[in-house]
């Protein structure tokens, strides 16, 4: 077992973590933040995107001892109490998924995308989330509240 | 129409769960003390299991449980009465590659896996045979004892006379198309969490589309009483048919090591496992004979089509009957005759998915038809619409030769909408060639039917409860899949009732408490479980008209709710909110509790798979769509730049639901079209992944825009017709003949990728010159 | 195959503070211990059971200076070997002075992979559709191999042996990737196919990178990816045009020698024939671009 100390969500925490058990297992399992999704297990689909240290990664691709020392954001970290992170806010109003299981991941990868690019073009929106797959919505509204959130955010 | 929360845009009802990452799917549910289930399967494709050792297994330390098929009893589920031949796992022989044999509950799932690696089972090989038309061929391998000739499903049906309509035909072509192994790729793998309570019931969270289908096989399987079996239906991670609409390995090995130990056990596909062996879409070859006078007019269509239907009949006999019964729609056709063969092979079982059956058939055609007008000189859509069949005037039924009836058709309207539309009318304008691309513009007019109707038990209901301070339940069977059903019959269940959209809170199906539905598929939710909700809505409403008209001294009739608030028709200032008239009704006496209920009513009539006659669903959608992209004539890269879909499904009830619905139902017949495909090698799949299996990503989608096409079918509740499939099997057909458009070539199989147009280019002498 | 796995096997982890401690683990573990940069290669190895013999992964990651980015204006750019791609592709140096490698890493998996994989992870990965390879062939990288005993000078030319295999020996890192400074007057395109727009493996890359004296080309240099059991240099494309000028004719031969050079397998993913023919698209497409930058 190894030791780490990664803070999630703004909130530190001491852990005993498998050496070769992923930071997905860790978020989800140890931690039981389910928003984390498991879509593919290996780096593909998106679905387990978390952002660490500033950076969006696939979760089931960073071995937990890997997390030592970082800071991790996942989903349930944007909401302020009630009030959504404007990401969140432009998706629910425009309708930016079906099932949801994408979404998460999705939210996201946008995050991470208008932190480093504030106004992308539709070209930089579909770059910025080719990792990320969407069978149900054909992206087509993922785009959309991309845009809105990228106004929320600037406005 | 001035509805009050019908037709708004509004964001779904769970939009916030899953905006936060509260939604939980079957795989976020644990329960203490649980176990975890992994399913060991074979590594062989057609086999006698002459012995299975789990000796070495349940010897590992943590391993509570070991499941073979033996525990099972002999127990088979199939569609029909008839095609029972599917087994919780492998029962004697396996007859696809990594079919499920054994299942092992251990402490974690580390260990589970470890133990099936310890698990001996010893295989006799047999023979196998991968190709439908070389399964069907005399000597080929057996693979059911029942079905000797790998025939698992066999329709032959003739309206009119075919024979003489060709005769007198000016043209007559006959080609062979061919749809490809597809699945559903949604994302959340298959998973459930299952407890068997040693007093003898079941409670499973699993991600179903039709948890009813899977409470009836568990109740089965186990010989409960339906009553003892719960399925609570979390969040679902995509479904599109097939293998949510039904059950898997993992959910009888999790349920039967539940009951072996005592304990919860939960059980998650990886996305490899599913991709490699769940149910997906059956591929379907057409052979198509297809006749038209002078002027483009439909004489007859002959239609054989041979279906690889996998290892297991599973809902074959429907995905059959439908590859056949919708073939008059939406175009006129008084001369049909279908032979269809859904014939077994040792591939994964094929199964339903979205667009089930008519898209096989609708692409064949619609391209046909385009071939037959192209050789007649005839634009695209002019002959469509010469053939298109008209919308019935209100009050008339429209009947096609083997009683499928429309009482709304809006095929001409969608047509005249593309054909208006710049991305039509100005194609001729707009650059043909840039560098090495070529662009085209191609389109298709196709019908889905919604409202579909199966055999067996296929009513649904639905109940409304009226809380004191005027909050709204409904409770329904009808699942969420991600389409937005949960909105759309909220949005029915407030405007029935008079209410605002937020004072509805609809509750996830729980076997235990929710009445009964059959489930997501064939676009049947917002029409059957949407007419019980309005119905039930309607039960309440009378009794709240009662209860005021008894207020007010004056008739039920006299009062209206709209927005929550309750008034006089012929004095709106004389009002009361709905919460007060709610408390005024409920605390009538010592209380009252108000409930309504309503079911499903239509759909009584059975199918005739037999004949092919009669309604496959309770109304049809008709879609138009037109679809720009450009051609690397060099790589055969494709990029489509425009879907155009004009779309009739009545009237869109949540309007951000269903164009979501088309647009992702077409970006999926879009991969279907030019990406997707299964490659198999002697029963073995070479892709299943994400990389391989090419889904379309945020790259590769067109911008898409919608019409929307009224025509408020009076069976559907407001107006409604499906919104679910129209989109994704006029995808292909509108992909393809913009494909022609780009290359002057047709293709016939599908998916068109780089290569095989290249390939086609070459052989047309239209490749660059080496 | 008989089950699909959701976990990893056991190892143990380590986190070496130095370079020399890193090799000192290698070295005696040996084929049991596998270093770990971004991981985005080896976990789904590890997943599908393909490292059977794994006991340690050595995380090289907390190595100071390991990730460094550097330029010299004549030794040319060194990229530490756990720099990311991301880090890579945004750099500044790599932006002005290798825009080719650039662009070429851009078109790998996606932003969450980027993040974290590593160039030196790519080219260890040694797939022969590594799209990095193509254009650390064309530009003649030198990789910095270390064991314990010492370090070796590696031309990329001489690393790759066949699909999945290199020179690397089990105790050795690639420490550095050295490209060494673009001559003047020097021109380079990497162009990848794939049936998407992104997340697919090229099904065939090409890189073309050509020097020119006045009109004629002086060095040529033409890498394929995904067509042979390895990434390769077309030499016969290459002389083709050396001492020529870029022409459509000249072009055309090179492009046709790359094409009929090139041996690729039949796989799932492409047919032999139709990777050869787009060998000859690309290398024409990657050499007419560089003809028109030139210009």
């Amino acid at each position: 077992m190894k030791e780490i100390r990664i803070t999630v969500n703004g909130k530190p925490y001491e852990l005993s973590v498998r050496p070769h058990a992923t930071l997905l297992e860790v978020i989800r399992e140890g931690l039981g933040l389910t928003g984390t999704k498991e879509g593919c297990g290996v780096g593909e689909c998106g679905a387990c995107t978390v952002i660490m240290n500033g950076k969006s990664v696939n979760a089931c691709l960073v071995l937990a001892p890997e997390a030592d020392g970082k800071e991790i954001t996942t989903i349930e970290g944007l909401a302020n109490g009630d009030k959504l992170d404007p990401i969140q806010q432009a998706f629910y109003e425009i309708g930016g998924l079906q099932c949801g299981f994408c979404t998460p991941g999705m939210i996201m990868s946008t995050k991470a995308l208008l932190a480093d690019n504030p106004e992308p073009s539709d070209q930089e929106i579909r770059k910025g989330l080719e990792g990320n797959f969407c069978r149900c919505t054909g992206y087509t509204k993922i785009f959309e509240s991309v845009r809105e959130a990228s106004r929320k955010s600037r406005g | 129409m001035d509805y009050a929360v019908i037709g708004q845009r509004v964001p779904r009802v769970d939009a916030r769960e899953k905006v936060t990452g509260a939604a939980k799917y079957a795989a976020d549910y644990s329960l203490p003390d649980m176990l975890w289930c992994k399913v060991l399967r074979s590594p062989v494709v057609h086999a006698k299991i002459l012995n299975i050792d789990t000796s070495k297994a349940e010897r590992l330390p943590g391993v509570r449980a070991v499941i073979t098929a033996r525990d099972f009893g002999g127990w088979t589920w199939g569609f029909m009465a008839t095609t029972r031949d599917e087994p919780p796992l492998a029962m004697g022989k396996v007859r696809y590659l990594h079919e499920a044999v054994a299942g092992v509950a251990a402490i974690d799932e580390e260990i589970a896996e470890e133990a099936t690696e310890l698990i001996k089972v010893d295989y006799e090989e047999l023979p196998g045979v991968f190709d439908p038309e070389e399964a069907m061929k005399v000597g080929a391998p057996v693979i059911h004892d029942y079905r000797p000739n790998n025939v698992s499903v066999e329709y032959h049906w003739n309206y009119g006379d075919v024979g003489k309509a060709f005769a007198e035909s000016y043209i007559v072509r006959e080609d062979r198309f061919k749809t490809g192994r597809v699945t559903k790729g949604y994302l959340e793998p298959p998973a459930s969490l299952a407890y068997y309570d040693p007093s003898g019931s079941i409670t499973v969270w699993p991600a179903k589309q039709s948890p009813y289908f899977h409470y009836r096989h568990l109740a089965a399987c186990f010989r409960l009483p339906l009553s003892k079996v719960r399925v609570v239906q979390p969040f679902i991670g995509g479904a599109f048919g097939g293998t949510k609409n039904d059950s898997v390995a993992g959910d009888f090995c999790a349920v039967m090591a539940s009951k072996k130990t005592g304990k919860p056990v939960k059980f998650v596909y990886s996305q490899e496992e599913e991709l490699s062996t769940s149910k997906r879409r059956h591929s379907m070859i057409t052979y198509s004979k297809m006749g038209a006078t002078k002027d483009g007019l439909l004489t007859a269509v002959q239609a054989k089509v041979i279906a690889e239907g996998g290892a297991y009949t599973a809902i074959g006999p429907l995905s059959m009957y439908l590859a056949g019964s919708s073939i008059p729609i939406p175009y006129k056709l008084e001369n049909f005759k279908y032979d269809g063969y859904r014939v077994f092979t040792n591939n994964p079982v094929c199964a339903a998915m979205r667009g089930h059956g008519i898209t096989h058939t609708r692409f064949a055609h619609d391209l046909q038809m385009e071939m037959i007008a192209e050789e007649l000189g005839i634009d695209f859509i002019e002959m469509r619409l010469r053939n298109a069949i008209d919308n019935p005037k209100p009050g008339t039924v429209y009947r096609t030769v083997n009683d499928v009836t429309l009482k709304t058709c809006g095929m001409k309207e969608a047509l005249t909408a593309i054909k208006e539309d710049p991305i039509w009318a100005q194609r001729e304008h707009t650059p043909k060639k840039v560098g090495s691309t070529s662009f085209g513009v191609g389109i298709s007019g196709t019908a889905y039917s919604g409202g579909a109707r199966q055999l067996g038990h296929q009513a649904c209901g639905a109940v409304i409860r009226l809380c004191e301070d005027g909050s709204v339940n409904l409770l329904t069977g009808a699942t969420d899949c991600g389409q937005g059903s949960d909105t759309v019959l909220c949005m029915i269940a407030a405007e029935e009732l008079g209410v605002k959209l937020d004072d509805v809170v609809i509750k996830r199906v729980d076997t235990a408490y929710t009445p009964c539905d059959p489930g997501s598929y064939g676009s049947r939710v917002t029409l059957l479980a949407g007419q019980a909700t309005q119905i039930a809505a309607a039960e309440v409403k009378k009794q709240l008209l009662e209860a005021a008209a008894k207020t007010w001294s004056i008739k039920p009739e006299d009062i209206q709710i709209r927005n929550s608030v309750v008034s006089l028709k012929s004095n709106p200032d004389k009002t009361m909110t709905f919460e007060n008239l709610a408390k005024l009704a409920c605390y009538s006496g010592s209380g009252a509790v108000i409930l309504g209920k309503g079911y499903s009513s239509y759909g009584l009539e059975p199918l005739d798979f037999k004949t092919g006659s009669g309604n496959s669903g309770t109304s049809y959608s008709f879609t138009a769509q037109a679809t720009r992209l450009g051609i690397d004539l060099e790589t055969g890269h494709t990029t489509v730049t425009d879907f155009l879909i004009a779309h009739d499904c009545g009237r869109p009830l949540n309007p951000i639901g269903a164009e979501t619905q088309n647009e992702g139902g077409a970006v999926q017949g879009l991969g279907q079209a030019i990406y997707e495909e299964f490659v198999m090698k002697r029963g073995e799949t070479l892709n299943p992944t994400f990389l391989d299996y090419k889904m379309p990503r945020s790259m590769d989608v067109p911008d898409i825009r919608i019409i929307d096409i009224i025509t408020d079918d009076p069976d559907g509740p407001y107006g409604a017709k499906e919104a679910s499939e129209g989109s994704h099997v006029s995808a292909p057909p509108s992909v393809i003949s913009a494909i022609h458009d780009a290359t002057g070539i047709w293709f016939k199989e599908q998916p068109v990728t780089p290569e095989k147009i290249v390939k086609a280019l070459k052989e047309a002498g239209k490749w660059m010159k080496k | 195959m008989t089950t699909f796995y959701r976990r990893l096997t056991r190892f143990d982890y380590l986190q070496p503070a130095s370079l020399d401690e890193a090799l000192s683990m290698l070295g005696s573990y040996k084929g049991d211990a596998k270093p770990l940069a971004g991981g985005t290669d080896l976990i789904p190895q590890i997943k599908g059971r393909e490292m059977a013999a794994l006991r340690v992964v050595v995380d090289l990651k907390a190595i100071p200076g390991l990730d460094a980015i550097t330029y010299d204006a004549t030794k040319g750019l060194s990229i530490g070997a756990t720099a990311t791609v991301t880090a890579v592709e945004r750099s500044p140096l790599v932006r002005q002075y290798y825009p080719m490698l650039a662009n070429a890493l851009t078109t790998m998996a996606s932003p969450q992979v980027r993040n974290r994989a590593t160039i030196t992870g790519n080219i260890c990965s040694a797939v022969p559709s590594a799209d990095s390879a193509p254009t650390l062939l064309a530009m003649e990288a030198i990789l910095r191999l270390q064991n314990q005993k010492g370090e070796r000078l590696v031309p990329i030319t001489q690393f790759f042996t066949g699909p999945r295999q290199t020179v690397l020996a089990n105790d050795e890192l690639i420490t550095e990737i050295r490209i060494p400074v673009p001559p003047p007057k020097s021109h380079g395109v990497y162009l990848k196919l794939s049936p998407r727009k992104s997340m697919d493996l090229a099904v065939v890359g090409v890189a073309a990178f050509v020097v020119r004296e006045g009109e004629t080309c002086k060095d040529v240099r033409i890498a394929l990816g995904a067509v042979a059991p390895t990434p390769i240099r077309e030499a016969r494309a290459e002389s083709a045009l050396l001492g020529k000028k870029l022409t459509d004719e000249s072009i055309a031969e090179a492009a046709g020698a790359a094409s009929s050079e090139c041996r690729p397998i039949d796989d799932h993913r492409a047919a032999r024939e139709y990777r050869c023919d787009m060998v000859y698209v690309l290398t024409k497409r990657a050499l007419t671009q560089i003809k028109e930058e030139a210009l």
